[in-house]
């Protein structure tokens, strides 16, 4: 199969990298100062039985050798430990808090793909006119602006025309299946949109760049030569080929992603794992917080791999 | 009869970035016969490659252009791009360097060769495979190599395979720039005879541009010498060689390796002058050998110094009164 | 990520490098986004230094009403004790920029000598650290602040060292690719053969030639390192005892400035941190693209060459 040791470097590199932000995650909580961070089972309100539990299961008072592959295979297990602050298994609290976080978190990237993607292609065609100047500008303005405060300002504007507060209704008791699925949609237009926004300004500028340098390669002059109308060839070859260094820089703009999300989350209210990081740190709530992050240093690692295996799928080039 | 192709006081300025512009050809004036080889060379800089792309007005935005280019007598570029456009491929097509990415990398060769027919119409769908196969196979390329990508193809084969591209659509006039440079000595050979056998075969005209000029002889009945922006001799190839009446042309015919003498490989000391300012006088006199006072302050023009021989230099006119 | 910032109409030309200090300052003069960039900048450098001597009140003295409205006296409103806002402003431009700055010449340090060193000695030292380097620049930055910061307890001095290690790795990359072009050039083999020791020819041939990329790039962290701190500070892991920026956004997010209606306590810090990042990303970029030119000229445009006409001629019919 082509390449088929290229797949297997990109996997075992992923691999690798989830250990290390496993091992990270566990020196950082486990030897830090202070015995409330590194004992995971001085539960607040816990059993006895719960607490037993649980220094059983992470080895708390052997070595911190054994304390570590016990970690390990505990986290094979799904076990984080019990959250501090509602005594309920971490991975209970992160399962939920991703389902409601992936939706909004997905609807807005797609908005700033969508627009981003239209508005650099918009601005490298138009180069050396106002149009690409007003793209530009308006780009890194959005580009510029900490998320939070952007989602404050979408608050201060749509205050009262769209709800700026947690993901549904309170009032609304017993609501049919549909009318869920509209209220949490109305939810989730000011948070995605809010992340949209400053995504959709870094990914203008990073199309454009992409398009500009593929607009500048010998077989663009090629097609133009071959009697191409200019927007066929952009259509044709040009866009095609500027998708390669697009994937890969989305894929570099995860981490941005995921600091877009804690803060909308955080803005908004939104029930997510964002928010989850939020409210754990607020409660030093370190269970909760370490599994947080392991979630979502493992999904950073795992789009970072899918987009590894999107650019392999684009780019015949690519053998090893 | 008028020539197949022909330029008149072709003019093209570039905008420079920081304000400016350079002016990089400086009124050429060539014709080009059916069925004729023609070289256009001169060192790089020169300008000859900006006329080649200049002829299908493959010019970038950034560029000025004024003059004409006549097309069996009517001039297409009157309408910029909109009347250069109808006629690439058709009429004129274009061989680039052999280093160059000629084809999309994501893309097979064979789909890139299909565009062309259907997009001028000359075959659609299995028939533009069936043709696709049968120009591969003119220019000696198995067929199966059509679903192939360019990086899987060799730097000679992937030219070979552009030039196929190249006359898909039948064109009368066959521009080629640079097409063996970047290629081993022996693939080389192989082109210029592909080349060869096919415009003969087809009857096409060729423009050969080149700084190459062992390729000019090989190939080409005439030639035209640029310097600086400007023609400043054209003529057939063997009088050039031999009786050029120009200084740069002497010297450049001069500087080309010769295997078999004993002398040395001579270059030409010093630079071309730079094209973003207004030049006094003759481009070539800082370098002439033969430069004398009125080179100084007057340009030369390009005159006819015999039958299908012109030149621009004031030699010629000093040698005519000589004559006289 | 590199962004192509760049002047509409240009022709690919690289441009001469002159003197090293020179080609920096000659593209804040040319380049109109390096100019807006450079001289934002400053303003907002130039008001921060000078905030004790130039700030209308004092940091905290109270002023008037919590989120008193906007007035001649104080143009932009008070916040929710009271505090004139420009004051406020002013004040915490200092130390977001401090931190800023901080963060980022501990990054700078780190991905420097990173960079140097792999670019410098190429082969396993080089694959080592790059792979080491993959592995940051793949884990995500903010959660991992945010554990630290967290455990450590919010202080500047844990904020700036937080931020700096793990920024450096954008700049590792970047100096590693310059050195290896550096490492090429004919007076560094030179030098390399007359036996000159290797830390003499990292300080006096590599170091020079990497200086104005090294700055662009740092340029482009402080953006990075002042939005850090502002999701930092808002998510209430900002130093307690310092007002930056960002601390002034969470104050007014955690007193419910929106529900009292005081916009004038969000929007300007909001406005000044943009301005702040703005600028450094405009500036950072302009340098950049001045000192690694990477463009072409594009083949298809929307606008076509022109076409001057010709002068005293009967032109023919098409």
């Amino acid at each position: 199969m082509r390449g088929a040791d290229y797949l297997l470097k990109r996997t075992a590199f992923a691999i690798v990298t989830v250990f290390i932000a496993v091992s990270i995650n566990f020196v950082l909580f486990r030897l830090a100062p202070g015995s409330a961070v590194s004992n995971l089972s001085r539960v607040p309100h816990a059993t006895q039985e719960t607490r037993n539990a649980l220094k059983q299961q992470f080895g708390l008072d052997k070595s911190r050798g054994e304390q570590y592959v016990l970690y390990l295979k505990q986290l094979v297990h799904g076990n984080f430990g019990v959250s501090f602050a509602n005594s309920q298994p971490v991975a209970e609290n992160l399962r939920t808090a991703i389902a409601n976080t992936l939706p909004m978190v997905l609807l807005g990237t797609l908005f700033a793909i969508i627009v981003g993607t239209f508005t650099g292609v918009i601005a490298a065609w138009r180069r050396g006119t106002g149009a690409e100047g007003a793209t530009v500008t308006s780009a890194l303005a959005f580009y510029s602006m900490p998320t939070h405060w952007l989602g404050l300002m979408l608050v201060i504007l749509f205050a009262g025309v769209l709800p700026t507060g947690g993901m549904t209704d309170d009032f609304l008791i017993n609501p049919s299946w549909w009318t869920h699925v509209q209220d949490v949609l109305k939810h989730m237009i000011l948070p995605s949109l809010t992340l949209g926004l400053v995504l959709f300004g870094e990914y203008t500028l990073i199309v454009r760049s992409a398009m500009l340098e593929t607009l500048g390669e010998d077989y663009i002059l090629t097609a133009r030569a071959k009697g191409l109308k200019p927007w066929a060839i952009v259509r044709k070859h040009a866009l095609r080929n500027a998708m390669l260094p697009i994937a890969t820089l989305v894929a570099l703009s995860l981490g941005y992603i995921v600091a877009g999300a804690i803060l909308v989350e955080t803005v908004f209210s939104w029930p997510g794992i964002g928010r989850a990081v939020y409210d754990a740190v607020l409660a030093r709530d370190y269970p909760m917080l370490q599994g947080a992050f392991l979630v979502l240093t493992v999904s950073v690692v795992f789009f970072n791999l899918v987009a590894d295996l999107l650019y392999f799928r684009l780019d015949p080039r690519i053998t090893q | 009869m008028s020539a197949l192709l022909e330029t008149e006081d072709l003019q093209v300025w570039f905008d420079l970035p920081r304000g400016g512009t350079l002016h990089a050809v400086q009124g050429v004036s060539l014709g080009l016969e059916r069925g004729e080889r023609l070289g256009l060379v001169g060192e790089s800089g020169c300008g000859k490659t900006t006329t080649a792309l200049a002829l299908m007005g493959l010019l970038p935005a950034s560029a000025t252009v004024s003059g004409r280019v006549l097309l069996n007598g009517i001039d297409i570029l009157r309408g910029a791009e909109e009347t250069m456009r109808p006629h690439r491929w058709v009429d004129l097509s274009m061989v680039f360097q052999g280093a160059m990415n000629a084809f999309n990398p994501v893309k097979t060769v064979g789909s890139q060769i299909v565009e062309v027919l259907e997009l001028h119409h000359r075959a659609a769908g299995r028939a533009a495979r069936v043709r696709t196969g049968e120009l591969l196979a003119a220019v000696g390329i198995p067929d199966d190599r059509a679903g192939r990508y360019p990086h899987e193809f060799s730097g000679g084969m992937r030219q070979r395979a552009a030039i196929a591209m190249a006359l898909a659509c039948n064109p009368s006039v066959l521009i080629a720039d640079e097409p063996t440079t970047a290629l081993d000595v022996m693939v080389q050979a192989q082109i210029l005879e592909l080349l060869d056998a096919l415009c003969r075969d087809f009857g096409l005209a060729l423009l050969l541009v080149t700084h190459d000029l062992p390729i000019v002889a090989q190939l080409c009945d005439r030639a035209a010498v640029m310097y600086a922006g400007e023609l400043v001799e054209h003529g057939s190839v063997d009088t050039l060689f031999h009786a050029p009446r120009h200084p740069y042309t002497r010297l450049l015919f001069a500087a080309t390796p010769d295997l078999h003498g004993d002398g040395l490989p001579a270059s030409i000391p010093g630079a071309p002058p730079r094209l973003d300012r207004q030049n006094e006088g003759c481009p070539f006199r800082p370098r002439c050998d033969r430069a004398f006072a009125r080179c100084v302050d007057e340009r030369p023009l390009l005159r006819t110094v015999a039958p299908e021989h012109g030149a621009a230099c004031h030699l010629n006119d000093v040698a005519a009164e000589v004559a006289h | 990520m590199s962004i192509v910032i760049n002047e509409p109409g240009l022709i690919a030309e690289p441009e001469p490098i002159r003197s090293r200090g020179g080609i920096l300052w000659d593209t804040i003069r040319r380049r109109p986004s390096a100019t807006i960039g450079a001289t934002i900048l400053s303003l907002i450098i130039a008001c921060a230094v000078l905030a004790p001597w130039i700030a209308p009140y004092g940091l905290h003295e109270q002023v008037g009403p919590p989120f008193g409205a906007p007035s001649w006296q104080h143009p932009l409103g008070l916040d929710d004790g009271g505090v004139d806002m420009v004051t406020l402003l002013m004040w915490g431009a200092r130390i977001s920029l401090v931190v800023g700055f901080a963060a980022t010449l501990v990054s700078m340090l780190i991905g420097g000598t990173i960079g140097v060193v792999a670019g410098y000695f190429g082969g396993k030292v080089d694959g080592i650290l790059m792979r080491i380097t993959d592995y940051f620049l793949v884990i995500p930055d903010v959660p991992l602040m945010i554990v630290v910061a967290a455990i450590w307890g919010p202080s500047l001095f844990h904020i700036v060292i937080v931020i700096g290690i793990l920024l450096w790795t954008s700049t590792a990359r970047v100096i590693r690719a310059q050195v290896k072009s550096v490492r090429e050039r004919v007076y560094v083999k030179r030098a390399r053969a007359l036996g000159a020791g290797h830390v003499r020819i990292v300080m006096r041939h590599v170091l020079p030639q990497v200086a104005p990329l090294l700055i662009a790039n740092t340029v482009l962290t402080i953006a990075v390192a002042v939005f850090d701190e502002t999701a930092l500070a808002f998510l209430g892991l900002g130093d307690p005892s310092r007002i930056s920026l960002g601390k002034v956004i969470e104050n007014a997010f955690q007193r419910a400035a929106i529900s009292a209606g005081a916009w004038w306590a969000i929007v300007p810090p909001g406005v000044l941190v943009a301005l702040l990042i703005l600028s450094c990303s405009l500036l950072g970029q302009a340098l950049e693209d001045a000192l690694n030119p990477r463009l072409r000229v594009a083949h298809v445009s929307a606008r076509g060459f022109r076409l001057r006409p010709l002068v005293g001629r009967n032109a023919d019919a098409v």
